[in-house]
């Protein structure tokens, strides 16, 4: 009786698993299938490839990207590629810019007392933080004036510097629960042994810290690869990105879906790469700081 | 912010133990400061130069003000070098934090000087003339918008949804900390839509599923009994979508975050309660849920922040329609700049938003804290 | 699929035009239609020496109309096709080193996408580089405002809209045409709508155009010649035959008559309004109702009062038309209220919802071209459709219309085009090499292709009326002069309302689609929310500046 129960109960708790999994990928399998099909597919509501439709190149071929068309010229795929390896730098550069700075922030908020005026490392940190609530319209029209006049408007470095503002609070944030992590024994044993500050912090601390670097470092890339509104904002030739592209695609003539799909598939591609194979470092970055 | 978050660990003290202060000369000292002082004249006779060029008081200038951002730099290299020669020791320990506290400084305290002075001038890019200084008009004109204040009431159902959202990652959580085989795949699939952007879920769902016709959720809709299953008409179904797509995409980040609460609750306290008969529910209610409070009230809080800047779903799904039914604050200053450019009362509603948020989220803090200290 | 219905459907297309015009039978119809054009384009036909004929049908079998959506590889090979005009006035690498922007629409799979495949052989044979500034439709005028108001043209070759021009050329942004252009271009082949003042500004040339824009109406011609539907038209007492509307109080009445009813098994609808904003686009449909109850035969402004800038929008001609759409959206699909007209045109017309629809030409060109379109030649068109009572805004009194009907077709937008930027001036090599690109994008044998396959763009040469050159590239003939023939005769008309070409239009347009949005969600009246549009308007004119508006609204119109 009881054992019926609790095996009743399992089979719930698998219901709901499964129900949720299909929640969470029915998207990504949708927008997959969808790059495969043709008009018809689309419209009369298809699902599965191969039971009722036919998997079709078209939507891959508009990007260049289909057999027929891989090895030929194709303007749309030198484009595509030039965005992605646009959004490929941007968040790469700023995710490092990022980790180097807000890591020694953070080292340094947790070792030593600071005064700024009538500012102790507390209020610091809020300062730091509070950067995160700043919402990207207050900052967007004053950026594009400034940038305009600094003459980083559409420059790499440029978006780099603010993709770099926007994810310094998290990374300090998870930093900061990394080094308080670390005993400081540690550190007083290289200070016996003739170490710096800096030379503890670079030799003994930041090795132990690495993997926490690195989920924070993936969180930012992140991030920076899914952020529209600057890039959209801040770039026309040089500097612009993959979600730059996938929103401009709603022009006036309407969708095609194939097209539309493929480009998303490619836009989410690595990301969702990088979910299936880093999930345990992205969730050490989530977590950081928030569990005691 | 600092309320809620959990404590950093021991602050060593000044002096840290088991280094010797090593002494710092006078001559030394005074050859920092002078170099400070002289890097500081430096920059601003460069910021003045150009002010004057700009002005069109001096013929000598720079084209752009590219160069004073190298001059920043190279003053904010010289004022760390400062502090290691002035304060020795404690200024190499000062130098930790110092490039981020002078990178954020320039990021944020320029764009916003400008920003207030954008807000009061009646700056639209389409001027023949250019941008005059207006006092409160801006001002005056947004206590009159009835778009601004439909779009901050939105946000207030929108803050709401955040329970809802935390409600279900609750649930996964739970879920998922149950004792099931192949947890690993339904961690990594559950936080598959959290890795995706805005745009593209936009794209998949809003544009794509939920399509009127072929789109497989009006299909199920249909099939469920709903005629005309469409999503973006009536203010209210228009509204549930929207958080239906903003939650896809952000419930897996509160899950994660209860996910690690649950699993750092020690076993003996579930064995405890075991023994004393509770049931699974009355568990929850006076063990689990109470002492996951502190993670529960973190991932609240940080939803809560970045629901308030939703803006990409609502610009590519619905615009703010059906009516301004969906409208975020975000989206509809994003209307105003982009499609009427109308900067200069754009940056007003911005400024203003800002100022609400800021408030607000003051007053969400010290209500958390209160909660906090009534739980603990 | 659509291969077989055509047969069946032409002829009902072709049985209305003849009804429409008097004339009798299938033939005589397709003459009519065809006839003016002839006309038009006899002395282009007759430049045509008999080898450039020839040219011409092999360009347009690239790769063939019913053979799919065109690619890279065709626009490319397009491109390579129409070099001819270039190659006479540019030296093989003349423009060696030199690099040029341009900036225009990213349309999936038209314009900018176009444009590069066509200026890769250009760039090949010229040798200069091209870069591309790629932009959303609703990113595109607030980012040429931007540039414009913080005087950063970072472009030297622009894709720009006739609206644009109040604020670009008046500034003196752009580079006035060298005489060896437009013989390059033919100028003189363009229709004459098109000809000044549109493109010109201050009696200067700056525009290459690459289309032509108006409104014209669209509609399903399977509809019309449903036995039910007719059956059933009659058994409800309404008056007249079951046949296309001709005013817009017809389309209302089919509209609500259709709610309910099935075609093919599957929902009937009637007219389709785009109800969702649209980046200030949107605003055209509602143009398309209020023109023909406000555009006074003799009078050219509609949209401001030419004296002092005052708003004409809550007028009650306007607001009639705001009140028929209000009155006809109950009966239109369930989703119409977040349809803009990109979803309304492409995703629901094209995709086989609903029967009649007020658009550019370019849907009659993809509903037999593009992998989206599944409703094939299914389709008929006319200009849109007129009122039987009209406002007149001097009067303020309603008038009968002389002749019963008052017509005003919606030139809107008036097309896009091309133009090059002063800023490439400074350097000659650099300013000849801008305006050969322009020219070669806007060359006569080029436009042809344009304008017959997904491109964005539709027919605006007098060259471009060739029905036999239509015909030959795969187009059904009965179809194709159904299609040119409304096409001519919105641009012909005698009433067309044509648009002012002030700064910050599409900020007019913007502000009214947000009230719009308000009154067609129930939460306005449609007087109130004309109110409301002309009290925005009113302040955006006092932003910008009364005193230019009114000057430049003036000389926009030719007053």
């Amino acid at each position: 009786m009881r054992r019926a129960k609790k095996s009743a109960g399992r089979a719930i708790i698998y219901v709901l698993l499964l129900f949720w999994t299909v929640i969470s990928l029915f998207p990504i399998y949708w927008t997959v299938t969808t790059s495969f099909k043709v008009a018809v597919d689309v419209t009369q509501g298809h699902m599965i490839p191969w039971y009722d439709y036919t998997p079709k190149w078209l939507g891959w071929r508009s990007l260049g990207l289909s057999p027929d068309t891989i090895f030929t010229e194709s303007t749309v795929r030198s484009e595509f590629l030039f965005r992605f390896q646009n959004s490929v730098i941007l968040s790469v550069g700023a995710a490092v810019l990022g980790i180097a700075i807000g890591s020694l922030a953070a080292y340094g908020l947790t070792r030593f007392e600071y005064k700024f005026g009538p500012w102790r490392n507390k209020d610091i940190s809020s300062f730091f933080l509070s950067q995160l609530i700043l919402p990207p319209v207050v900052l967007a029209m004053p950026f594009l004036v400034l940038y305009k006049q600094v003459d980083l408007f559409d420059t790499r470095i440029g978006l780099i510097l603010i993709y770099t503002l926007s994810v310094l609070p998290i990374i300090i944030w998870i930093m900061r629960d990394q080094f308080a992590a670390i005993p400081h024994e540690l550190e007083q044993a290289a200070f016996i042994d003739g170490c710096s500050v800096w030379g503890a912090f670079l030799r003994i601390v930041l090795p132990i810290a690495l993997p926490g670097m690195a989920a924070a470092f993936i969180l930012s890339v992140i991030i920076c690869w899914n952020e529209y509104f600057f890039a959209a904002l801040l770039s026309s030739t040089s500097a612009k990105t993959l979600p730059v592209m996938v929103a401009s695609q709603t022009g006036s003539q309407g969708i095609n879906w194939w097209s539309m799909a493929a480009l998303s598939t490619a836009a989410i591609a690595p990301l969702a790469l990088i979910g299936i194979f880093m999930e345990r470092y992205i969730v050490k970055g989530l977590t950081a700081g928030a569990v005691k | 912010m600092t309320d809620v978050m959990p404590d950093v660990g021991p602050v060593v003290d000044d002096q840290p133990i088991g280094i010797a202060m090593h002494g710092v000369s006078p001559e030394r000292r005074r050859a920092g400061r002078w170099l400070v002082w002289l890097a500081t004249l430096g920059l601003a006779a460069i910021v003045l130069a150009q002010i004057l060029f700009v002005s069109g008081v001096t013929a000598f200038g720079f084209a752009n003000w590219r160069p004073i951002v190298y001059a920043w730099l190279v003053w904010s290299v010289v004022i760390a070098a400062g502090q290691v020669i002035v304060r020795g020791e404690r200024g190499q320990r000062a130098l930790f934090i110092l490039p981020a506290v002078l990178f954020t400084v320039a990021m944020v305290i320029f764009p916003t000087l400008s920003g207030f002075y954008i807000a009061f001038t009646d700056w639209n890019l389409s001027q023949l003339e250019g941008r005059h200084f207006n006092g409160l008009d801006n001002l005056r004109s947004l206590f009159q918008d009835a778009y601004f204040w439909n779009a901050l009431g939105n946000m207030v159902y929108y803050v709401l949804a955040v329970l809802g959202q935390y409600t279900i990652a609750f649930g996964l959580a739970l879920l998922l900390n149950a004792d099931i085989h192949g947890r690993k795949f339904f961690r990594v699939a559950f936080l598959m839509p959290f890795m995706l952007s805005p745009v593209a879920v936009s794209w998949m769902i809003g544009k794509s599923i939920m399509e009127f016709r072929f789109g497989p959720a009006a299909q199920v809709a249909r099939f469920l009994g709903w005629d005309s299953p469409s999503f973006f008409t009536t203010p209210m179904i228009a509204r549930a979508a929207v958080m239906a797509m903003d939650g896809w995409v952000s419930i897996p980040f509160v899950m994660v975050l209860l996910l690690a609460g649950l699993q750092a609750l020690p076993g003996e306290v579930m064995e405890a309660a075991k023994v004393d008969g509770a049931s699974p529910w009355q568990a929850f209610w006076k063990i689990v849920f109470p002492l996951t409070l502190p993670v529960s009230v973190t991932a609240l809080i940080l939803r809560i922040i970045f629901e308030l800047k939703l803006a990409d779903i609502v610009i590519t799904v619905t615009d703010g329609g059906p009516g301004g039914a969906t409208d975020t604050i975000s989206s509809f200053i994003f209307r105003e700049y982009r499609e009427r450019s109308n900067v200069g009362y754009g940056t007003m509603l911005a400024q203003f938003y800002f100022i609400i948020i800021i408030v607000f989220v003051t007053l969400l803090l010290s209500l958390a804290a209160r909660v906090m200290k009534r739980y603990s | 699929m659509t291969e077989k219905t055509n047969e069946s459907l032409i002829g009902g297309t072709a049985d209305r035009r003849a009804v429409l015009k008097g004339a009798a039978g299938f033939g005589a119809a397709a003459l009519a239609a065809a006839g003016p054009l002839a006309t038009l384009s006899m002395p282009a036909t007759a430049r045509a020496a008999s080898s450039n004929a020839q040219f011409r049908a092999d360009l347009v079998k690239v790769p063939g109309v019913g053979k799919g959506s065109p690619t890279d590889a065709d626009w490319q090979k397009v491109g390579e096709m129409c070099l001819g005009p270039t190659k006479a006035n540019v030296q093989p690498g003349e423009f060696k080193g030199v690099e040029l922007t341009f900036m225009g629409l990213n349309n999936q799979n038209l314009h900018n996408f176009l444009f590069r495949g066509f200026l890769k052989p250009w760039e090949a044979y010229t040798g200069a580089t091209i870069k591309w500034i790629d932009l959303a439709q609703a990113d595109y005028n607030p980012r040429l405002q931007q540039a414009i108001a913080t005087k950063t043209v970072d472009f030297d070759i622009i894709e720009m809209g006739a609206p644009f021009e109040g604020d670009v050329c008046g500034k003196g942004l752009a580079s006035p045409m060298p005489d060896w252009v437009k013989q390059q271009i033919e100028v003189d082949d363009l229709v004459n709508y098109l000809k000044p003042p549109v493109g010109t500004w201050e009696g200067k040339t700056y525009r290459v155009n690459i289309d032509g824009d108006c409104h014209s109406w669209n509609y399903r011609t399977d509809y019309f010649k449903d036995a039910k539907l007719a059956a059933a038209w009659k058994a409800e007492g309404h008056t007249g035959d079951w046949a296309p509307p001709k005013t817009w109080q017809q389309v209302n009445e089919i509209t609500k008559f259709l709610k309910g009813k099935k075609i093919n098994g599957q929902d009937a609808y009637g007219y389709l309004d785009p109800a969702k904003g649209w980046g200030g686009f949107g605003f055209y449909f509602l143009e398309d109702r209020a023109t023909s109850y406000v555009k006074v035969p003799g009078d050219k402004a509609w949209l401001f009062d030419p004296d002092n800038m005052k708003p004409l929008v809550n007028n009650p001609g306007w607001v009639r038309a705001i009140q028929d759409a209000i009155d006809c959206l109950p009966s239109e699909p369930a989703d119409q209220l977040n349809a803009d007209p990109g979803t309304t045109g492409f995703q629901q017309f094209l995709a086989g919802t609903g029967s009649m629809l007020s658009w550019w030409g370019d849907i009659g060109q993809m509903a037999n071209t593009s992998d989206s379109s599944v409703i094939g030649t299914t389709i008929g068109f006319d200009i849109n459709p007129g009122s039987d009572t009209l406002y007149n805004r001097k009067t303020g009194k309603w008038e009968t219309p002389a002749g019963g009907i008052n017509f005003a077709p919606n030139m809107a937008y008036l097309g896009w085009g091309v133009y090059v930027m002063a800023r490439a001036d400074a350097d000659p090599k650099k300013s000849k090499a801008a305006w050969s690109a322009a020219a070669h994008l806007g060359g006569k044998d080029i436009s042809l292709w344009t304008v017959m396959y997904p491109s964005g763009f539709q027919a605006h040469r007098n060259s471009h009326f060739q029905i036999d050159e239509w015909v030959a590239a795969g187009y059904d003939k009965g179809y194709i002069s159904g299609y040119l023939g409304s096409l001519d005769k919105s641009y012909n008309h005698p009433n067309s309302a044509i648009e002012p070409r002030i700064p910050g239009i599409f900020q007019y347009y913007s502000v009214a689609e947000d009230e719009l949005a308000k009154i067609y969600a129930g939460k306005a009246t449609a007087q109130q929310g004309a109110d409301a549009i002309a009290a925005a308007w009113e302040k955006i004119t006092d932003t910008i500046g009364r005193d230019t508006q009114l000057k430049l609204y003036r000389a926009s119109l030719g007053m």
